[in-house]
């Protein structure tokens, strides 16, 4: 980890021009380059250079919070003038569960030099070399840098900071009549190979011409990390987080200690793990725990922040989940979600399965109903049938109506492979996250209706 | 801040752009969330900064540099040059040509009777803490109210002479209730879900939601869902409220007529159409009765200004005529391609953020008739009330949604209370069924802040006029089983 401490310098200087009993500031600083493309075309290449500070003020147990992006001494005057305007605005916070201690983070990787000194030429280079390698497709998708920093520093003497770095490529080979993806994201860029991915995303392409359809109902699955990855997300930000267990709207709600899934199912949310998009601690300073969310099927618990800890009483502690504090509304989020690997190849899997569908990526789920984990969407870039434990022809994109628990309590197998998947959208500030999963085969995967076939 | 983007245009033409546009952007946000009766968020935001978009040799380049000052505006004029020029020399590339637009000069601000940035937060508190308890039942375990206020600067120059500037002001305001009872959890929202609606409009828009005077009907409504029966399945006629139908517009009509993803360019985030440049004039999407209308001079639409992110004057155009598709909302680029038009819909997240073809305020024009009128001409349907979760396919055709709420209809009368409603379809099939369109009377304007698109991921905020439409032959229930 390299830094030059101005980040550390700034959220120091921010909490210290609060008028409070307690203040912190978090410093989000980001550099990044986004070479897009389209048709195989440059399309929105985007440079960004910003900082921000979020600053909470506690003025006799009242909070209020200000986020600015002039850090200069008057930008931050102003600041601490508008959050103490916050605070004198509400009533006193009896869920305000004080600013961390000083306390020691873990060190983790995360930080790359040759990826935080990429130049926009760097990028733009990638983009084309992703695009020189599917030369008998339009291209669509983008490659991705940036290097970004995290600062927080309180009245209570915690200060902690973290560089970190990212990259990711994503491409799209389409026609008329096919469409293929593949993505690859890690926190070094030499770890990335831009041409790889669209070479991936073209061979899936020349799969999917001339696509059929298949009879809605419940059918045997293989959902490639893709896939398995947006199913498990959107189950995650529904379920997995402290905020609504407490408050029965999840899943998990009254279940905890059950045996819920299949036992070769086991779930950890793990923000040390070097291999993944690692962070020291979450944006409240609290250091970053291993948390064992489901193990061998066994619903063991979920991720915590300050509040919810301290809603949740005696024996519950943040496990360094929490965002800043003007989204303390959304409860703590499990950024880091990792489903163990299993112990069969692509092959096998598709044995396992026998008859069903194969599917490669999903499009714009829905929660319908958390409280059943049961979510809709579409499969999109490659959906194939599996015949005979084979995979086979290419299938029209399907809708799913499908229950995550259901899916996983009918597990047929999970790939040894685990795979890193890019789950950022990189709305607002860059903050990488991910999750780490296998491909699963599973025997419930819920089909409501055909769609459109592959292809632009 | 003009003069900032002026000598960012300056640089970027003298650094090789034959093309170039600078917006210089500061937004300043407040939000104050409760939720069971305490605070849970008072927080002001602001953000300000300068983006320069140029053209070298026919490729874009974008870069933006939080800085509001000489050094930042002409840093990012440098490398918008640079990262352009980076793309600017591969082979075989298609040059982008810009249709013609006037170089405009003008000024324009939100007419509001109150800014209402300037109304006391204690103010704003004290709205959301009364409203909540409002919401009050045994069955209702949470409680939230939301009110947001904003107000942004934007000042736009050209290397066409294009020299602009605008001041926006939005509000808006919502109330949830959720009750939960022996595993069972049922939503109820208002005047709209996920975070309520919001106008381009001063303070006064706030007050008019009344929040105080429908949080008990909110909470009651609630608890009622924890006994109702869940909707069936089946092929049946679904009465959709105008709530609903915003986001039946939105998703199914808003975002397949954009140009950018009509020709593809779309493709590796939100995905593309199933509508073809071609399709101009001839397809038909919809009843006689489907009527939609891009405007971006509605009063109080988020998607009102005088000129759009690319120095554009606003307008209003027909998207949907009798149900045959009559226009696209467009770019200067995608209008270009098309051989139609100059633009008119492009928009910018920010300062930070490249403009993208983007719904300004698209409206379901309004039919005849009142919502008792649709209702005594449905034997055997469901009334469905409120969005609760959707999803929709790349291409815009195969969608599902579900609503907080429904009503069974009976012999042209509302019945029993539906639970966990849900209808799916396929786009031009769906607006096909519509067969009923209640009047002017019932035309409602919604604005919404959470619509999402581009890499790296842009917000919008939209507005979308409706009233409550009868769709025939519509597939409903759809679970899981």
């Amino acid at each position: 980890m390299t830094s030059d401490g101005r980040a550390l310098e700034l959220a120091d200087r921010a909490w210290r021009a609060a008028e409070a009993d307690e203040a912190d500031a978090v410093v989000h600083v980001e550099q990044s380059g986004f070479a897009r493309f389209a048709a195989s075309e440059v399309h929105q290449p985007t440079l960004i250079r910003d900082e921000t500070v979020t600053l909470r003020v506690v003025r006799d147990g009242r909070v209020g919070c200000a986020v600015t992006n002039r850090t200069h001494d008057e930008g931050l005057r102003e600041a601490a003038r508008r959050a103490a305007e916050a605070a004198d605005s509400a009533p006193p916070d009896p869920g305000y569960a004080g600013l961390q201690p000083p306390s020691e983070v873990p060190g983790v990787a995360g930080y790359d030099e040759a990826t935080a000194s990429l130049t926009p030429e760097e990028q733009a280079a990638s983009a084309a070399q992703a695009i020189e390698a599917a030369p008998d497709y339009g291209l669509y998708g983008y490659f991705t840098s940036g290097v970004t920093e995290t600062a927080i520093a309180s009245s209570t003497g915690h200060s902690v900071s973290q560089q970190m770095t990212d990259a990711s490529a994503l491409a799209i080979a389409a026609s008329g009549d096919s469409s293929g993806y593949a993505e690859a994201t890690s926190w070094k860029t030499g770890e990335l190979d831009p041409a790889a991915v669209a070479l991936e995303a073209a061979e899936k392409a020349a799969r999917t011409r001339g696509a059929g359809e298949i009879e809605a109902g419940t059918h045997a699955a293989i959902l490639e990390p893709y896939a398995f990855s947006e199913l498990l997300w959107y189950f995650g930000f529904s379920s997995l987080g402290a905020l609504p267990l407490l408050e029965g709207r999840s899943y998990l709600s009254g279940r905890l200690g059950e045996r819920l899934f299949d036992e070769r199912f086991t779930l950890i949310d793990d923000g040390l793990d070097p291999t993944g998009l690692p962070k020291a601690f979450d944006l409240e300073g609290v250091p970053k725990q291993r948390v064992t969310i489901v193990e061998d099927g066994v619903a063991k618990d979920v991720v915590w922040d300050r509040r919810t800890a301290k809603r949740a009483g005696e024996g519950h502690v943040s496990t360094g989940h929490g965002l800043t504090a003007p989204a303390q509304g959304f409860g703590p989020l499990p950024l880091n979600l990792c489903v163990m690997g299993g112990d069969a190849s692509p092959d096998e899997l598709a044995e396992r399965v026998g008859d069903g569908i194969y599917v490669t990526r999903l499009h714009y789920l829905g929660v319908v109903d958390p409280r059943e984990g049961l979510i809709t969407g579409m499969t999109r870039d490659g959906t194939f049938r599996i015949e005979g434990g084979k995979v086979t022809k290419p299938l029209v994109n399907l809708r799913f109506t499908t229950s995550f628990p259901k899916l996983i309590e009918g597990l047929l197998g999970l790939s040894e492979e685990v795979v890193l998947v890019n789950r950022s959208d990189f709305y607002d500030e860059r903050y990488p996250f991910g999750t780490k999963v296998p491909a699963v085969a599973t025997s419930a995967f819920t089909i409501v209706g055909t769609g459109s076939a592959p292809g632009l | 801040m003009r003069d900032l983007c002026g000598q960012a245009i300056d640089v970027a033409t003298a650094s090789g752009a034959g093309y170039a546009d600078s917006r210089a952007v500061t937004r300043r946000v407040q939000h104050v969330a409760t939720k069971n009766g305490e605070v849970e968020s008072v927080s002001e935001s602001e953000t300000e900064g300068i983006g320069v978009r140029v053209l070298v040799d026919g490729a874009w380049g974008f870069a933006c540099d939080r800085r509001l000052s000489a050094e930042g505006a002409r840093e990012a004029a440098e490398r918008a040059v640079a990262f352009a020029r980076a793309s600017a020399g591969r082979a075989g590339r298609r040059r982008v040509e810009l249709a013609p637009a006037p170089a405009e000069k003008g000024e324009y601000r939100t007419p509001a009777k109150r800014d209402p940035v300037d109304v006391p937060l204690s103010e704003k508190v004290e709205l959301c803490l009364r409203a909540e308890a409002g919401m009050k039942h045994e069955d209702v375990k949470i409680t939230e109210a939301t009110v947001r206020a904003q107000r942004e600067e934007r000042a736009f120059r050209s290397s066409e002479g294009a020299d602009l500037f605008q001041e926006f002001v939005e509000c808006g305001a919502g109330i949830d209730a959720l009750a939960i009872r022996e595993g069972r959890v049922q939503l109820r929202s208002y005047p709209s879900a996920h975070g309520g609606s919001s106008a381009q409009a001063g303070w006064e828009y706030v007050e008019g939601l009344d929040l105080e005077a429908e949080a008990p009907r909110v909470g009651e409504e609630a608890a009622a869902l924890l006994r109702a029966d869940p909707c069936p399945s089946g092929v049946t006629t679904v009465v959709l409220d105008s709530e609903q139908m915003v986001l039946q517009v939105h998703e199914s009509v808003g975002h397949p007529t954009e140009l950018d993803r009509v020709y593809g360019t779309e493709a590796a985030y939100a995905g593309t159409s199933f509508l073809k440049p071609g399709d101009l004039g001839s397809l038909r999407y919809g009843s006689e009765l489907m009527n939609v209308t891009a405007d971006s001079t509605t009063p109080g639409g988020l998607g009102t200004f005088a000129y759009d992110d690319e120095g554009v004057p606003a307008g209003r155009q027909p998207v949907v005529e009798a149900g045959v598709l009559r226009g696209f909302l467009s770019s200067r680029e995608t209008a270009a391609l098309i051989g139609a038009g100059h633009g008119g819909s492009m928009r910018a997240d920010g300062w930070s953020r490249m403009p993208l073809v983007r719904m300004t305020n698209l409206h379901l024009e309004p039919g005849e008739g009142s919502f008792d009128d649709l209702l005594a001409d449905v034997d055997d349907g469901i009334f469905m009330c409120t969005n609760k979760s959707w999803s929709i396919d790349d291409k815009r055709l195969n969608f599902q949604f579900g609503t907080q709420i429904a009503w069974e209809v009976k012999h042209g009368k509302k019945g029993r209370m539906l639970r966990d409603a849900t209808y799916t379809g396929v786009t031009p099939v769906f607006w096909g069924g519509l067969d009923g369109l209640a009047g002017a009377e019932g035309w409602q304007l919604y604005g919404l802040t959470n619509c999402g698109k581009g890499q790296p991921g842009q917000h919008a905020h939209v507005s979308h006029g409706t009233a409550a439409g009868r769709f025939r032959n519509v597939q409903v229930g759809v679970r899981d089983v």
